[in-house]
């Protein structure tokens, strides 16, 4: 196993200054558990402090700093270099920014943008059902959240929004539907009509072409096709099993 | 000074919320509830609020479920009064534990996921320092949605502040406090992507920025909090409260400082040296790796301290190790499959078969902006200022004292964001203020400063020597030598901050002008932090004076610094609240000064 490796990675850069386009290529020496954020802060400090990139938590709970490595796109925070080195089988990567939302900077998107898809779905309960149980919790069976608990685990990273095969135009994207989906399945939401006129409308679930590029670069490994397609059977009644 | 340096519009709102993290958002849910329609603008450095800090806290919410027939809030009450070593203020616990099961509800109410018992309500489990009857055995007081309880929180309060039409200012930050005849008028915020500054007039503010854990090198913390809530505090005057008291988690992960929980130590896993030999029987011949959090983390950095650390090349940090392979498949698999994937994931390494390398990571800020039970902000002499509020981490009422205890952090946010929204509500008949007329001045010259500047001094350098300065000389042990040396190292970054010069001179989007911005904030709330640290000449809590390792009467204070020019730290005092105490409720015997002994 070597001690470090010798990367290069290539990255898209635009300059909102100047309106400027470019792809740069920095040369790196670097550990080989050593994060694809921590390259970045290298390069800021040895070679050119002007690439802009963002992060926060740094360790794949928050969903910022997600990039496209040699199209592939992921949480930059997660990504060792050799982990990546042996998955894409080259010390070469290009780097590029989300492509759901217009670039600010670098690999810098404006996440407001991206967001609006989320916030369009509602992302609370709309009308809350009467609580049997007043003053107290809802009483939900695990064996019933089990069914959609994974879907509440969506950092809104864009990841699978950015693979996913669909038009960005006309799609509200698998991360802004899985939401929607979870309160669909949530028996505390009373509001389930408004919610599906805008789950099976022109830029709903039936824009999705099955590819299932969206459960495959799910950072979180959740299998957000299958919410898609439990959405496009129609099975998300929430009283069906919540009995224990 | 260039054009570029003006306000580009002026915002009149209700409430300026500064932080959308937990604290803030629950702050403007109630008062959104209480009060529909009120204009809250809320500021959030990171790209969108569903990013903050809070939403990495995994653990669970402490709070006392009136049906349990065992546990009671006088348990929960006495259990932070013990573990904040008799310096949290009593009347702000009795506030937080009377309301926590209530906020518990509220926030299910809302849609959280909370993790549930065969029978449909709450799973509770136990964590470490909650006992039920003054500690004679664990409580199961502690809610939680699986390992991400604080994403649950962060989610129903964004959901509900969107739902009540609040105004969200993302990737922004605020740059100067605006104080008018002793009253808060509300904020300068410099919005990068835009790069414009605003100006806010508010009726009220309200700081809920989070901690400060990047001023120390290795620490659980997001990248965004470097202080910044307490330096635009600090500049303006106005005073932040016991410093000192920091939290080092024992077993964070190398290099990034991620949290790897207790649970690993509970399940049987062995801390060892360089020399693999298992330590902790040195320190703690019982209880060995089940000793508190803040014995294990002195004994670890004792060990790295003594030379016998491991260095890990890659990040050039040194570590101990957490030995793991002794134990059964099923305790991978089941008990603690979270952590194991997080060392596959961030040092690729299978505990099953290697040793982790951990060591003490910062974790949590005890102290800030000193507050009355209400949240109001408190100048130096306890006067409050009008229209100015703080809450949670970026704030001290103070219910943790000098060592929190766990799941009561993500408590203190959902309940005090509660009752500062509740007090604001109280206050918006008031005439919107006017604001200064110098409104903006302050950041101007900031701002043009930094990127006027020139010299061969490297920023990210002095960014990473003063942090491994902190954790080095004001981390896990302190002494008057490394402490003292600590506050002139600090100085002389200060002046090599001067001589950076920025390669990108736009104001739009320019992470190097941020990053030159926090530094300022980095190494005034670490000098004031020495200087907290330095004056108080006892071991207390999470500030472990090596030099003086008894905790001592004489302090039962709360540290208060002021600091208007760098360096220049002037300190005070406030008593701490003991009125559980001094009433004539039941057990109120054992609030008095007791030893933290477990």
């Amino acid at each position: 196993m070597p001690e470090t490796y010798k990367i290069v990675l290539k990255i898209r850069r635009y300059d909102p200054d100047n309106e400027r386009s470019w792809i740069q290529r920095y040369q790196l020496e670097a550990g080989r558990i050593l994060r694809f954020t921590d390259l970045f802060r290298k390069i800021n400090k040895e070679l050119d402090a002007t690439l802009a990139w963002n992060s926060s938590c740094e360790h794949g709970q928050c969903g910022t700093c997600s990039v496209k490595i040699n199209g592939k796109p992921m949480l930059a925070c997660e990504l060792l270099v050799e982990n990546a080195v042996a998955h894409f089988e080259t010390n070469e990567f290009l780097i590029e920014p989300l492509t759901i939302a217009p670039v600010v900077r670098d690999l810098i998107v404006d996440f407001d943008k991206a967001y609006e898809r989320v916030h369009k779905i509602k992302p609370y309960i709309i009308e809350p059902v009467e609580n049997p149980n007043a003053g107290n919790e809802y009483k939900i069976s695990p064996r019933h959240l089990e069914r959609y608990v994974d879907a509440t685990r969506c950092i809104n990273c864009f990841c699978c929004a950015t693979a996913c095969i669909s038009s960005h135009h006309n799609f509200l994207g698998p991360n802004a539907i899985m939401a929607s989906i979870v309160r669909l399945m949530d028996l505390r939401e009373q509001a389930k009509s408004e919610r599906k006129r805008l789950l099976y409308s022109e830029e709903g679930v039936y824009r999705c072409h099955t590819s299932k590029a969206c459960s495959f670069v799910c950072p979180k490994e959740i299998d957000v096709a299958h919410f898609i397609a439990l959405a496009k059977s129609g099975e998300l009644d929430p009283r069906l099993d919540n009995e224990n | 000074m260039p054009a570029k340096f003006k306000i580009s519009s002026t915002l009149n709102c209700d409430v300026l919320v500064i932080g959308a993290g937990g604290a803030g958002l629950r702050c403007a849910a109630e008062i959104l509830e209480r009060k529909p329609g009120t204009k809250i603008v809320a500021v959030t450095k990171v790209p969108h609020c569903q990013k903050s800090h809070t939403g990495t806290a995994q653990g669970g919410l402490a709070a006392v479920d009136p049906k349990d027939p065992v546990d009671k809030p006088i348990y929960h009450m006495f259990d932070t009064w013990k573990g904040s070593d008799c310096m949290a203020d009593q009347n702000v616990i009795k506030k937080i534990v009377d309301s926590a099961w209530e906020q518990i509800v509220w926030l299910e109410n809302k849609g959280m996921h909370f993790s549930r018992n065969q029978e449909g309500g709450l799973s509770k489990r136990t964590f470490g320092g909650h006992t039920v009857r003054f500690g004679e055995t664990s409580a199961y007081r502690a809610v939680f949605e699986a390992d991400r309880t604080g994403k649950g929180i962060m989610d129903s309060v964004w959901g509900e502040t969107l739902r009540g039409g609040a105004s969200f200012v993302n990737q922004s930050i605020a740059t100067e406090l605006l104080l008018k005849d002793g009253r808060c008028a509300g904020a300068v915020l410099f919005r990068e992507r835009q790069g414009e500054f605003v100006a806010v007039c508010a009726k009220a503010t309200v700081f809920a920025t989070g901690g400060d854990g990047q001023i120390f090198r290795v620490t659980t913390n997001c990248r965004q909090n470097t202080g910044d809530g307490l330096s635009i505090v600090l500049e303006a005057g106005l005073p932040v409260m016991d410093l000192e008291a920091v939290q080092f988690h024992p077993t964070g992960i190398v290099g990034p400082g991620i949290l790897a929980s207790e649970t690993l130590r509970s399940v049987g896993g062995i801390l060892r040296n360089r020399d693999f030999e298992p330590f902790m029987e040195k320190y703690a011949p019982k209880m060995k790796e089940l000793a508190p959090r803040d014995l294990v983390a002195r004994a670890i950095e004792t060990e790295i301290q003594e030379g016998r650390g491991i260095l890990n090349p890659d990040h050039n940090i040194e570590h101990v190790w957490i030995d793991l392979r002794h134990l059964s498949d099923y305790v991978h698999k089941v008990q603690i499959p979270e952590v194991t994937s997080f060392f596959k994931k961030f040092v690729n390494i299978d505990p099953k078969f290697e040793l982790c390398p951990v060591r003490p990571s910062n974790h949590y800020q005890m102290g800030g902006i000193p507050t009355t039970e209400f949240g109001e902000v408190q100048s130096a002499s306890g006067e409050i200022i009008r229209g100015l509020y703080a809450v949670a981490e970026c704030a001290a009422a103070s219910f943790h004292g000098f060592n929190r205890l766990g799941t009561n952090s993500i408590l203190e946010l959902i309940t005090m964001g509660r009752f500062v929204g509740q007090r604001i509500v109280e206050f918006l008949a008031d005439q919107l203020p006017e604001l200064p007329a110098d409104t903006g001045k302050k950041s101007f010259a900031l701002f043009s400063g930094y990127l006027d500047q020139t010299g061969k001094e490297n920023l990210e350098e002095i960014r990473e020597e003063s942090r491994a300065l902190m954790t080095e000389k004001v981390g896990v042990f302190r002494t008057e030598v490394g402490l003292t040396e600590a506050i002139e190292a600090l100085k002389a970054f200060k002046k090599r901050a001067a001589n950076t010069t920025l390669s990108c001179k736009s104001l739009k989007m320019n992470p190097e002008l941020i990053l030159r911005w926090e530094l300022d904030n980095l190494l005034s709330i670490s000098l004031v932090t020495a200087v907290c640290a330095l004056n108080r000449r006892e071991s207390r809590g999470g500030h472990a004076r090596k030099d003086f390792p008894e905790r001592r009467d004489d302090f039962n204070y709360h540290t208060l610094a002021t600091m208007i020019e760098f360096a220049e730290v002037d300190l005070g005092k406030r008593e701490v609240d003991m009125s559980i105490f001094e009433s004539n409720c039941e057990h109120c015997e054992r609030f008095g000064i007791i030893e933290r002994k477990y």
